[in-house]
């Protein structure tokens, strides 16, 4: 495939996804095409010599791979295209105009981690963001996943809840749905060990679900009991575990201590 | 050693250390010492004993305190013969000292010390150029020099290829990556460390190596890329036969990328090793003021508080200054406080690179604050919780305490429809967890204890003298034997005579 049929596809491509509404259907062909294009063209891992214009199109093409499979709910794809656009960001950062979409899709990146629970995935990744680390906080991309990741290791979820709808881009709301999820379990499992019992209008409130059948939906999954003529919910209880001495490992670890005092002896 | 300290910041406590050591090393000068280097280095190729050129490095950072343009020029001087090539490609490295200077020296060296006949082995020339090296460094006008003259080194020490070798290329990498450093991108030596590594991997060079892997990581952790050096780790082999002050860099390294990846537990170990392993506080008190630095955060991520000594030492008095404000403002619990100090000492944990990992100990600030709340009431309302903690309001509150008892931080439950947390009776202090707190303890003082018996260092032919003694005994015994044997014929004889 030549560069200008690349270059056609591109114009189409941006034309289709810049679209209101955008046709993610024709985009997601497209970009089947234009991937092979930019392997046949050796642009989508550069090496050596690459027209700017090129490599400016090729990381533009990604983009929008990337934006597009968040828009499909397609988690992995966007894993990919977003692995393949690290070269771009960080070894091409000095070459290349920097582009507008980098930080809502480093953003984005960060969230996933976050709704992935791959916490020091989440830290690491942060910390090799190209920015000073006072300045995380400037900017509302990357500021929107430091925050979440604050409120979500504190405790503070209604933080979490309010800010589901602040979210700086329009892509990360396809996240929320996930990331309600993640703050449900994780409430849940805090009320399991904090109350014995709760009135049912509460635990709705804490869960934040709007209505009681939701919440009776949610309780039969987690296996809770529930009292309706009283009201509420109590919690299954795993026992005081019972302690016990862990006699085989004692023994062994005795022994072990014997036999090196010997040699030391 | 000293080429640990690298913090431009400490420079002053550097300055200070280097007047020490002038004042008490012997009067002998400079010239003299890299003479007689490079005799001992000739001795170390002829004997293949790479033990004195161990001996040689390890006076480098002395040595290098006391370099200036003279020294160097008399030395190459009167270590080459007069009309050697080598000798006037490193003069090439040098100004020209000033005329008169040189015409004296000239004079001096030529008339009453005989000039060398014979080219001295090649270790002695990359000695020299280390040495050039470490002096273009010391001044901002020469680092495009430095850099020039560390990649000839480099090529020249391949080309060469000996093994002999291997101790001073070691040494020379870090003069290297000092080189790049400081007059281009250290990013733009990684691809000539990693085919180094490559190479040092395949010899089995164990010095290289480990100094190799160290410039890696230094060079992948300055760029904040811990997803390669993490990836490095794991695909590498840290020599164990490497020098200490590299195990002390590596377990530095290692103790930083651990702490990223929220590995604090691994992370503290590293540190703890590095700072056993690392020079004493005197002589490189830049690593060791960076190491407890991260120390002292990382302690603090795990939970526990770090030792006020450590912030009564000497060195780390001053350099840990904000970090000893943060511990403060943990150990309260206070939020407010804790956000106020991380204010006011922002630039330096910036400059640090441990400002991130400051930013994490939020959640143990509220979480060490909820504990002391709930060791020192039986009951308390969430709205007290709200205030004594300085959060925006009750419904967070009751979550942070949900997570706080879900977490196992304290004993406890609320009850929702009064509005208030009870705290339950504390963990009584005895259980597996004790004994296995012990263990822990215990093997590791087992290990220390096997460890040191391998390390300890015997004089090589000791034994021989035994063996020569037990030979000696043996001898004599069997000379007694005989003559017992012979006694007891005799007095057989003598008997039988009588007889």
């Amino acid at each position: 495939m030549s560069t200008q049929q690349l270059s056609s596809l591109y114009g189409e491509l941006t034309r289709s996804f810049d679209a209101r509404p955008s046709d993610l259907n024709k985009c997601g062909k497209l970009l089947a095409q234009l991937k092979v294009a930019l392997i046949e063209t050796g642009l989508i891992f550069p090496q050596g010599d690459h027209k700017l214009e090129d490599l400016v199109a090729a990381r533009d093409i990604l983009e929008i791979g990337a934006f597009w499979s968040i828009r499909t709910k397609d988690v992995p794809s966007f894993d990919r295209y977003f692995s393949q656009l690290q070269t771009f960001y960080n070894d091409f950062s000095s070459v290349l105009p920097p582009s507008k979409r980098e930080y809502p899709l480093r953003g984005l990146n960060l969230i996933r981690l976050l709704i992935q629970n791959r916490i020091a995935d989440f830290h690491t990744t942060l910390e090799s963001l190209p920015l000073p680390a006072d300045e995380l906080a400037l900017n509302p991309y990357i500021r929107h996943p430091v925050n979440l990741e604050q409120w979500l290791m504190e405790g503070s979820y209604s933080k979490v809840w309010n800010a589901r709808e602040e979210a700086p881009a329009e892509e990360y709301k396809f996240f929320v749905d996930s990331l309600i999820g993640t703050i449900r379990n994780e409430i849940a499992s805090c009320e399991e060990t904090a109350y014995e019992s709760l009135p049912l209008k509460d635990a709705a409130t804490l869960l934040f679900f709007k209505s009681q059948s939701e919440l009776l939906e949610f309780a039969k999954q987690r296996g809770w009991q529930v009292n309706l003529t009283a009201g509420t919910v109590t919690f299954a209880h795993k026992g005081e575990e019972k302690m016990e001495i862990p006699k085989e490992k004692l023994i062994a670890n005795d022994l072990h201590y014997a036999r090196e005092l010997e040699q030391i002896v | 050693m000293a080429d640990v300290e690298m913090k431009p910041a400490d420079a002053k406590s550097k300055e200070e250390v280097s007047k020490e050591t002038k004042t008490t090393s012997p009067p002998l000068s400079p010239v003299a010492e890299i003479k007689s280097n490079a005799a001992l280095m000739e001795k170390a190729v002829h004997n293949i004993e790479p033990r004195f050129t161990h001996r040689v490095l390890r006076s480098l950072a002395a040595i290098r305190k006391r370099l200036d343009d003279k020294v160097l020029h008399d030395a190459i001087a009167e270590v080459y013969p007069k009309d050697s090539a080598v000798k006037a490609s490193l003069f090439a490295w040098l100004p020209n000292v000033p005329a008169e200077d040189q015409s004296m020296d000239v004079d001096s060296s030529a008339s009453p010390k005989t000039s060398p006949t014979s080219e001295p082995v090649p270790e002695v020339e990359i000695y020299l150029r280390l040495l050039v090296l470490h002096h273009l460094l010391t001044s901002k006008s020469s680092y495009d020099k430095a850099l020039e003259l560390a990649q000839e080194t480099i090529q020249r020490i391949q080309s060469l290829n000996r093994r002999s070798m291997d101790p001073i290329a070691a040494k020379v990498w870090f003069a290297v990556e000092r080189a790049y450093e400081l007059g281009a991108e250290l990013s733009d030596a990684r691809p000539l460390f990693l085919a180094a590594q490559r190479t040092a991997s395949l010899r089995h060079d164990d010095e290289t190596q480990a100094s190799l892997i160290n410039r890696l990581l230094r060079s992948y952790i300055q760029y904040s890329l811990y997803d390669q050096a993490d990836k490095l780790i794991s695909k590498t082999k840290f020599p164990t036969s490497a020098p200490t002050t590299q195990y002390a860099r590596y377990h530095y390294y290692l103790g930083r990328i651990r702490a990223v990846q929220l590995n604090y537990t691994d992370a503290h170990t590293n540190l703890q090793n590095a700072i056993r392993r690392a020079p004493p506080p005197r002589t490189a008190p830049g690593f060791y003021q960076a190491v407890h630095k991260l120390c002292v955060v990382v302690e603090l991520l795990m939970g526990d508080i770090p030792e006020r000594s450590t912030f009564r030492h000497p060195v780390l008095e001053k350099a840990l200054h904000g970090y000893f404000d943060i511990v403060k403002a943990v150990r309260a619990g206070s939020l407010s406080q804790f956000a106020a100090t991380l204010q006011q000492h922002a630039a330096q944990f910036e400059a640090d690179k441990t400002y991130s990992l400051i930013v994490r100990l939020r959640q143990n600030v509220i979480k060490t604050g909820i504990r002391r709340l709930s060791l020192s009431y039986a009951r308390i309302s969430l709205r007290d919780i709200c205030v004594k903690l300085h959060l925006d309001s009750e419904e967070d509150a009751e979550y942070i305490v949900g997570k706080a008892i879900r977490d196992g931080v304290i004993e406890g439950r609320i009850v929702h429809e009064k509005g208030w947390m009870e705290c339950g009776a504390q963990k009584s202090g005895y259980g597996p967890e004790v004994s296995e707190m012990f263990s822990r303890r215990i093997g590791y003082c087992l290990e220390l204890h096997n460890e040191s018996v391998k390390a300890m260092r015997y004089p090589l032919n000791a034994h021989r003298k035994e063996l020569a003694a037990a030979e000696g005994a043996r001898e004599r015994e069997k000379e007694l034997a005989k003559e017992i044997q012979e006694g007891e014929l005799d007095d057989e004889d003598a008997m039988g005579g009588d007889f």
